[in-house]
């Protein structure tokens, strides 16, 4: 670390102590400001210190037993110290909204030192003087934005938009038929628009609306049964086992929730007691909102809405409760602040998802569908009294009883209120859904499902519990297609008629469509750090279409076509459909058909090919038959569905921080951070080759990897005591017969996959340090990190080479290919060969989800000739300049090797259509490029179908766009959410005329 | 080189115009090609034509002998270029940045040039190369039914050359378009590369032999000959023909050319044309290769089509059964 020369004391510390002083005098002496420091835990008792990095600040204030104090240093026992930059900063700081104080820390203008969710309880209170003058500033900030994009486009481009809606008006008809689809006459369902169905339509205004409101149900009952029956020890003072404190808490929670039939569902149930709610969770990120109580209506990206009984309810009695309780400040006061976390929160290294939540797996729906609830109860049972459980075991195990019967309670609850509200209900045709409803969740989900009706609603009930006990982030829905065509078969066998046939398949497309609202019936609760890192996303609960059986072979069928004509008709951005497409076996006609939807929904679904994915696994040791039966996670990772632990997103990796490291000694420039290995500098001429500077790169990579996995490993023993998962366990195979928690490693298969950062951006800086300083010898070393020291403001003529006479990823160069699989392969072995905390192995990824635009605003000058602070490349999708032909960029992308990239990749390709082209045509052209692009051994591909000119009309007229989706590296938004920074991150990708 | 060729076609009628002591230049091949013949495809683009329209679109291609060219749009001003010249031919004082008189085509400003504004117009490639550069994308031909398109410039004008070429991809199974300007001699055509081809887009510009003259440089009468000829031999079995009409404001799109070509057209069978709308985009190409942009600031040329125009063309040759 670097040592600080301790200075004299500013102005500034004068100003702060008197703004100090101020802020303790309010909550000394008004009541109505000093109501918020008494808690349902007693009074606030918060220390916290303030200082620059010199010390030309240093004071700090103390609350305790109720009353106030300012301090002329660090106070003694500080929960933690703001370290603010300098003393610009500081002034900054004192008018900063909270969004500003975010991006302060952000761009390391400001650390936090010690205990996060102290400070921003910190935030909180100050927020309680400020908040009228920070919302009128919020306010002012987006209208004057707002201004200024219509400045740049005041005309509304009405022709863009009905170019857009008017893609759904033009279907095309199937050429073929499937072997696997037996009852649908043409599988593309031709004959149905969105006016087929009314209540859809409704239901989408409503999603499209309709301001989310967050939830206090779920933090509130948690809270209070914790209250009731202890945290740490249990209400006779022992300590609680981890898994049954949960268990019990998850039942409670479950028993008296209140159990909803949503207007005109024929689905029960709904994750929040709002009609779009997002749900709380304390014992993760929850605490991450505390700052934002007041203003979080006002913000401009995804607001929320809070009531009054909801702010005072987190403020007093979840947050305080749950301050030390999570995974975040267990690692923190347990490891006593170690490293590791401390480089996380700097936001530019890496980001770890595991402070949030494991989530991201596919539970094994099929069991729970065929056997119920109480089937599964019944073989835990049976595994609990063969006489070799141990102790955890037998825990384990029976916290997996009481949650089930958590979930079964809350279907019988369901099954009440259905019966409830059919009393009450006029229209006989609402009053016989309701009662169908109502016979439904009697049997379901304790006992197995019978109908196509039955497993949806046993599907949604399990899902709302699977929410109930971890975050809504990355949990993932699997091959729902495979899983329900049984049902869907065994209904239409039942039929005789031709036109009831015709109705049942127009009901299955109604119930696929309540599903997938359904799905959008909650939003994950983001702090506004998170519109920063994840714009725009939503839960990203990833569906899987189509590939091969486990067995290999076709399994594209009647359900398959039915879940894409719902993701047709309603283009909603979560659900998250990923398609699978197995060459050779898969026909033309459904790979036709994805790329048809692909064109009217203009970013979904995701295609993956089955043979790569299926490579990339099979060196992981995983059977044949469980690889074929892979789903996508969250984004687009493979999970071996119903089996596998597989933390798909377990962290966010900015590889280029590496490469900024390699150039700078160890020092990362933004940060400050003055940690990596000395690996050299390359104006002293420690670089003799070019191989060299790669190992000093790799170097420096490997420590920020080791730091990263360090944290994931302290985070992963947070998660075995703060929130085991025994309902998530109870539906993962492996876990019963072992009993072991998934926490623990009792699914069949273990793994952590990250998300690497920057592949294109990094292969492009070597490969120009390799062409240009050591090939050609046109420049040295020292020229380009002047270059890049100033932006490369200072010589145009060496940017000029740099960007234009260096072969990039992307431009079909054989060298550019070969460096970006060197680094991939480095990656690749070197976290594979790290012990994992469950067993198994890390694997590598190369999508970005939104981080590319966030790492890059954090990332100086590149080699590469990208300046600083602009995004990086999606995924690992070429360089705009790397080509004008877009054939390059599918061949290179194609001819990386999948072993390398097991955790999967996402390579965006922007595709616009000709004016006036027909759509066949156009779909012609997508399905040559993707069937081409798998052909050649290509992972994934995701296309997004319109013009920068349409985003731009977009980002002006926001109201003629709302359900504009676009794919930003992995998962679904809506443009017109998104921060401006992946705006035009996304129009200034490289856009290739078909 | 260009006047000989085109005295040489003047005088003798007959239009044998390939140059035989070497392989022909190459200006371009274009990858990933979606409007140049059916599926994904990669256009060959051949420097040299024996016609000299005055609209040319790719006027770097008039010309068989090698060029270089200046992007002012591109070029950032360091001034490598000048010091790099051993001729003295660059300033910025100089018209069009190079002086060509001076120039001798050594490219040395060309290889210090860091920004990529100057380039050199035409490469010698031989066979293999070009099969090299194209035979990667083969997959994407067949997925989506593409293939090569020889372009230019005009192909036929090498005909020895792309005929080997194209044996060459047709060895590979690759599906074969030639576009060409129609001036060629047809017994060498059919003897040489006809068997290769498996489309031809034939372009008939204007119908009038005398405004063919005065916009082309040549005579159409050997033109609207072959191409009788090779719509015959479509319709008796032989390759796929598809006229095209390039529309140049106030020259091509004229009523009177129009109808004429469609009546033409029409007396011969034709069901299917092309009409190729005008890009105004041309004109400053010309300056980027040492030659006055013709189309002055005001000019008509400047211009894109107007939809409704179009609609008129297309209408004269719709009314004659003809598809456009």
């Amino acid at each position: 670390m670097n040592v600080i020369v301790k200075k004299k004391k500013s102005s500034m510390d004068l100003l702060m102590r008197s703004l100090l002083n101020m802020v303790s005098f309010i909550f000394n002496h008004i009541p109505s400001k000093r109501k918020y420091l008494k808690t349902a835990e007693g009074w606030a008792d918060l220390a916290v210190g303030i200082r620059t990095e010199n010390y030309t600040v240093e004071c700090g204030i103390v609350f305790r037993d109720g009353s106030v104090s300012v301090t002329d240093t660090i106070p003694d026992g500080r929960d933690v110290t703001l370290v603010i930059n300098n003393d610009t900063a500081v002034k900054k700081l004192l008018s900063a909204t909270p969004t500003d104080q975010i991006f302060m820390l952000l761009k390391s203008e400001l650390r936090v030192d010690g205990n996060m969710t102290s400070m921003l309880q910190f935030f909180f209170l100050l927020s309680l003087l400020l908040s009228k003058k920070q919302i009128k500033q919020m306010n002012k900030e987006r209208v004057t934005e707002t201004k200024d994009i219509l400045k740049n486009s005041p005309k509304e481009r009405k022709d863009l938009a009905a170019e857009v809606n008017s893609r759904k008006q033009k279907l095309m008809k199937a050429e073929r038929i499937d072997p696997g689809v037996q009852f649908l006459d043409d599988p593309y369902l031709p004959e149905y628009t969105l006016d087929d169905f009314p209540r859809l339509r409704k239901f989408l205004d409503i999603h499209l609306t309709r301001k989310p409101e967050v939830c206090p149900e779920l933090p509130s009952l948690l809270t209070q049964w914790h209250r009731d029956h202890g945290f740490e020890t249990n209400e006779e003072g022992k300590p609680w086992v981890p898994a049954l404190r949960k268990a019990g808490a998850f039942r409670y929670l479950m028993e008296n929730r209140k159990p909803i039939i949503t207007d005109d569902y024929i689905i029960a149930g709904s994750t929040t007691s709002k009609e779009i709610g997002c749900v709380v969770y304390p014992d993760g990120s929850g605490t991450f909102l505390w700052n934002e109580l007041l203003t979080i209506p006002h913000r401009t990206y995804n607001p929320f809405d809070i009531s009054e009984e909801t702010r005072n309810l987190l403020h007093y009695e979840v947050f305080p409760y749950w301050k030390h309780r999570n995974f975040r400040e267990w690692v923190r006061d347990k490891y006593d602040n170690p490293l590791s976390q401390q480089m996380d929160e700097r936001y530019a290294l890496y980001f770890n998802w595991k402070q949030a939540t494991i989530s991201h797996t596919i539970p094994d729906f099929p069991k729970i569908l065929s056997q119920g609830a109480d089937g599964i109860i019944a073989e835990i049972r049976d595994e609990l009294s063969r006489g070799d459980c141990d102790e955890e075991k037998r825990n384990t195990l029976e916290a997996m009883v009481l949650c089930l019967e958590g979930l079964i309670l809350y279907s019988r609850n369901l099954a009440r209120q259905a019966a409830l509200d059919a009393e009450k209900e006029s229209d006989p045709d609402r009053k016989k859904e309701l009662l169908k409803l109502a016979d439904i969740c009697g049997q379901v989900v304790g006992g197995p499902a019978r109908t196509l009706d039955e497993a949806v609603n046993a599907l949604w009930i399990t899902w709302i519990g699977i929410h109930m006990e971890s975050m809504n982030a990355g949990m993932s829905l699997g091959r729902l297609d495979q899983w329900f065509q049984p049902y869907f078969e065994s209904d239409m066998k039942k039929i005789s008629g031709p036109d009831e046939k015709k109705a049942y398949i127009k009901h299955a497309v109604e119930l696929i469509g309540h599903f997938y609202m359904k799905c959008t019936d909650h939003f994950p609760l983001t702090p506004d750090l998170a519109n920063f890192y994840f714009g725009g996303s939503s839960s990203d609960q990833a569906i899987t279409l189509g590939g091969v059986t486990p067995e290999g072979n076709d399994a594209v069928c009647d359900m398959t076509y039915i879940f894409l004509k719902v993701t047709e008709m309603l283009s909603i951005r979560d659900p998250n459909v990923n398609a699978r497409y197995m060459p050779g076996i898969n026909s033309d006609t459904y790979l036709k058909r994805l790329c048809e939807v692909n064109l009217i929904t203009a970013a979904t679904p995701s295609m993956h090919n089955d043979s790569a994915i299926i490579k990339a696994l099979a060196p992981m040791g995983y059977a044949m038959e469980d690889i074929r039966n892979w789903s996508a996670t969250g984004c687009v990772e493979p999970t071996l569905s119903g089996k596998h632990l597989g933390h798909t997103n377990m962290q966010m990796m900015n590889m280029v921080a590496a490469l900024e490291m390699a150039m700078n000694n160890g020092r990362h420039p933004l940060t400050g951070l003055d940690i990596g290995p000395r690996t050299g500098l390359p104006e002293e001429g420690d670089f003799r080759t070019f191989d060299e500077f790669f190992s000093a790169f790799t170097e420096q990579f490997k420590f920020l990897i080791d730091s990263s996995i360090d944290y994931n490993h302290k985070l992963g023993e947070a998660h075995q005591y703060i929130r085991p998962t025994p309902l998530l366990s109870s539906l993962i195979g492996g876990c019963i017969t072992k009993g072991r928690d998934v926490t623990q490693g009792g699914a069949v298969y273990n793994s952590s996959g990250t998300a690497i950062i920057g592949l294109a951006d990094v292969t492009d800086s070597l490969m120009a340090i390799k062409t240009l300083v050591y090939d050609e010898k046109k420049i040295t070393f020292t020229d380009l990190k002047q270059a890049i020291n100033t932006d490369f403001n200072n010589d145009p003529a060496l940017y000029a080479m740099v960007t234009r006479k260096v072969p990039l990823f992307g431009s079909g160069n054989d060298g550019a290919v070969g460096l970006a699989n060197r680094i991939a392969s480095w990656a690749h072995d070197y976290y594979g060969s790290l012990p994992h905390y469950r067993g198994g192995k890390y694997t590598t990824g190369f999508w970005s989800m939104s981080n590319h635009v966030a790492f890059g605003t954090l990332t100086g000058a590149l080699p590469s000739g990208r300046r600083a602070g602009k995004p990086f490349t999606p995924g690992l999708t070429p360089q705009p300049s790397a080509s004008k032909n877009l054939l390059d960029n599918i061949r290179d992308v194609a001819r990386l090797d999948p072993v390398n990239m097991n955790n999967n990749i996402a390579f965006n390709v922007k595709v616009v259509p000709g004016a006036g082209d027909p759509q066949e045509k156009i779909v012609e052209d997508m399905f040559s490029y993707a069937k081409t692009y798998f052909d050649l051994g290509g992972m994934q591909m995701q296309m997004n179908v319109v013009t920068s000119d349409i985003l731009r009309d977009a980002m002006a007229h926001p109201e003629s766009y709302r359900n504009l989706l676009v794919r930003i590296s992995g998962y679904n938004a809506y443009f017109v959410t998104l921060n401006r920074d992946m705006q035009r991150e996304l129009i200034e990708r490289a856009e290739y005329d078909i | 080189m260009e006047c000989t060729e085109k005295a040489k076609l003047n005088t003798a009628g007959a239009v044998d115009t390939t140059p035989r002591h070497r392989n022909p230049l190459i200006l371009e091949i274009k990858g990933n090609s979606l409007d140049d013949g059916p599926g994904i495809r990669s256009v060959v683009f051949f420097k040299g034509c024996p016609l000299s329209c005055r609209w040319c679109h790719n006027p770097e291609s008039k010309s068989t002998g090698p060029g270089i060219s200046h992007d002012a749009a591109e070029c950032i001003d360091c001034g490598a270029c000048v010091k790099a010249c051993p001729e003295r031919a660059i300033s910025k004082k100089n018209r069009y940045f190079i002086d060509r008189d001076k120039c001798t085509l050594c490219y040395s400003c060309v290889a210090t040039c860091p920004s990529g504004a100057l380039s050199q117009v035409g490469n010698a490639m031989t066979v293999d190369d070009i099969i090299e550069v194209v035979s990667k994308d083969i997959p994407f031909y067949n997925t989506s039914g593409g293939g090569v398109t020889l372009s230019g410039g005009e192909p036929t004008m090498h005909m020895e050359f792309t005929a080997q070429l194209a044996r060459s991809l047709k060895e590979l199974n690759v599906h074969l378009l030639i576009e060409t300007c129609g001036l060629f001699v047809y017994e060498k055509y059919m003897d040489l590369l006809a068997p290769f081809i498996d489309m031809i887009y034939f372009d008939i510009k204007l119908f009038d032999p005398v405004e063919h003259k005065k916009h082309c440089g040549a005579d159409n009468t050997i033109i609207l000959e072959n191409f009788g000829r090779l719509h015959k031999d479509y319709q008796t079995g032989g390759t796929y023909i598809l006229p095209r009409t390039p529309l140049i404001p106030g020259i091509t799109d004229t009523r009177d050319n129009l109808t004429a070509i469609a009546d033409y057209l029409s007396s011969l069978g034709v069901t299917k044309a092309a009409l190729l709308e005008y890009n105004p985009l041309w004109g400053v190409k010309c300056e980027k290769i040492g030659e006055e942009n013709p189309l002055g600031p005001e000019a008509q040329g400047r211009k894109w089509m107007d939809r409704d125009h179009v609609e008129q063309c297309r209408s004269i040759f719709r009314e004659r059964g003809i598809e456009v």
